[in-house]
């Protein structure tokens, strides 16, 4: 029954003009920044590189796919998240809105399935928008610009990536990607319980969202103890599989937070649903 | 009278050193001149702070007088200077002073000092330090001074190639204290707590090994314009 209602509900997903929107917006702005990167990369490049070419060439292939790819996924893990919750911060409260949660509650099926099932729904799809973004980025970007070694630029430096080194962490970073959507979805899906509309719970989740980085991004002591929590932290973890040696325990306590969120935020979305009076 | 005497010996002491230090010049530049072109693998390993690369593979093309050319499969890291220039600049000897200094060891090898400083402004190179081994005619080590790139140390070993002035081993040494990033684009979002900034060496090394030679190939002048 559980799976009968997952099939349902992704039907229903996929009924709406809303759920191309994140697909139509997604091919839209990687096309526009891939468009972008073969005008001008160059450009881009060497503001990331200029304070090294004072003493030091880079040669060889620097614009590439690999590197496209990887500002790509940089770019858009940050919006990404309005379009899984455009979709899923429904799910809950579309169904109050137009008065069939009641019917809903009438099928033979727990309440606490009826949480699950929309909850397996709206995880398909943030998979399938982010298998769609890493078909864009990758394979599209490895298509247009070659392949590579990969220049990454964090804060302790420059790594280098060797061609052959990259896919792996491409995979691995994507999987860690979709953890963190996923808690994005489930974070809304939870809203979507305590809301009667749709538009509360999708600009909460990225209130909630904007909130939490701007905390994160903060470079103040006092909030040293609340940022390893805050999912938000977590969400660019994906990243860490860039870094030479990979930070694998950091890497590990990043995707038990996000799913001690996902559990949490489940939870709180079954009881809610559980105790929610649908007579009204 | 005494004055004008002292000033006479002096000038040709002075004029001694000075053609000493062009004679062994002279005989370098003949050797690196019997080149006309090369081909050669070099093997590149990257010792730079805040930089992080495995050991790289490229193919260098030169060709006299000044046409240089690097090929690899992935990112390679070199040293903007260190190559061509002082060849190229020691070939035109007008262009250049050149002064000849004490006498020092490296790597076991006796070597003469012979300090080249430039006669016009417009040259980029301020001022060349050349450590010769006069018996071989080959530059061991070099310290050059630019306008817009600091100083570079070049420590040079030699294999087979010899006979051509053509290293198989050259040793950058150097300066990256400037080395910035720019914070918009280095904001590591993953770090959790305000970190201070870790203080790092300002000497990066670059050790590139030159294998499988091939002088005097003829190489075209359009491998050098064509893009790879």
């Amino acid at each position: 029954m559980l799976l009968k209602n997952t099939y349902n509900e992704f039907i229903k997903i996929l009924s709406k003009p809303r759920s191309y929107l994140g697909i139509g917006a997604l091919t839209l702005l990687v096309g526009i920044i891939i468009f972008a990167m073969k005008a001008d990369g160059r450009s881009i490049i060497s503001f990331v590189t200029s304070s090294f070419e004072q003493s030091l060439t880079f040669n060889g292939d620097v614009l590439n796919g690999n590197l496209i790819a990887f500002i790509i996924l940089q770019m858009l893990i940050v919006h990404i998240p309005l379009l899984v919750a455009l979709v899923t911060g429904d799910l809950i409260s579309g169904e109050a809105a137009m008065g069939t949660i009641r019917m809903l509650a009438t099928k033979p099926i727990s309440r606490t399935n009826i949480v699950l099932s929309k909850f397996i729904a709206g995880a398909m799809y943030t998979l399938f928008l982010t298998l769609w973004l890493g078909f864009l980025a990758l394979f599209v970007s490895r298509q247009i610009f070659g392949t590579g070694d990969l220049i990454v630029l964090n804060s302790d430096g420059l790594v280098i990536l060797q061609d052959a080194d990259i896919l792996w962490r491409f995979g691995l970073g994507f999987c860690v990607a979709f953890l963190s959507l996923l808690t994005v979805s489930t974070l809304s899906i939870a809203l979507s319980a305590f809301a009667e509309n749709s538009i509360g719970p999708i600009v909460s989740t990225m209130a909630i969202i904007i909130l939490f980085t701007i905390i994160g991004s903060l470079d103040v002591t006092v909030f040293d103890n609340i940022k390893p929590y805050l999912f938000t932290t977590h969400m660019a973890s994906w990243r860490s599989f860039f870094e030479d040696p990979v930070p694998f325990s950091t890497i590990i306590k990043s995707i038990i937070i996000l799913v001690v969120h996902n559990i949490v935020l489940v939870g709180i979305a079954v009881y809610k649903f559980n105790k929610k009076d649908i007579k009204s | 009278m005494k004055t004008l005497l002292t000033f006479l010996i002096f000038a040709v002491q002075f004029g001694a050193i000075a053609q000493e230090a062009n004679d062994i010049l002279n005989k370098v530049v003949t050797k690196l001149n019997t080149v006309k072109d090369y081909t050669v693998t070099a093997n590149v390993k990257a010792n730079i702070p805040m930089i992080k690369i495995l050991p790289s593979k490229a193919t260098i093309y030169f060709k006299q007088k000044d046409k240089f050319k690097i090929v690899s499969k992935g990112i390679v890291i070199l040293p903007k200077q260190g190559f061509t220039e002082i060849n190229t600049f020691l070939a035109n000897k007008k262009s250049y002073l050149a002064v000849a200094g004490d006498t020092t060891k490296i790597g076991g090898v006796m070597t003469k000092l012979i300090t080249v400083i430039p006669n016009g402004e417009s040259s980029e190179i301020v001022l060349a330090k050349l450590w010769i081994d006069i018996k071989r005619s080959v530059i061991m080590k070099s310290q050059i001074t630019t306008k817009t790139n600091g100083s570079v140390t070049t420590t040079y070993s030699y294999g087979d190639k010899v006979n051509f002035g053509l290293p198989s081993q050259l040793v950058f040494e150097i300066d990256v204290k400037a080395f910035k990033l720019p914070k918009s684009v280095a904001a590591d979002i993953n770090k959790t707590t305000t970190e201070k900034k870790i203080k790092t060496n300002n000497k990066g090394i670059i050790t590139i090994s030159l294998t499988d030679y091939k002088v005097n190939t003829g190489l075209s002048d359009a491998l050098f314009t064509k893009k790879k």
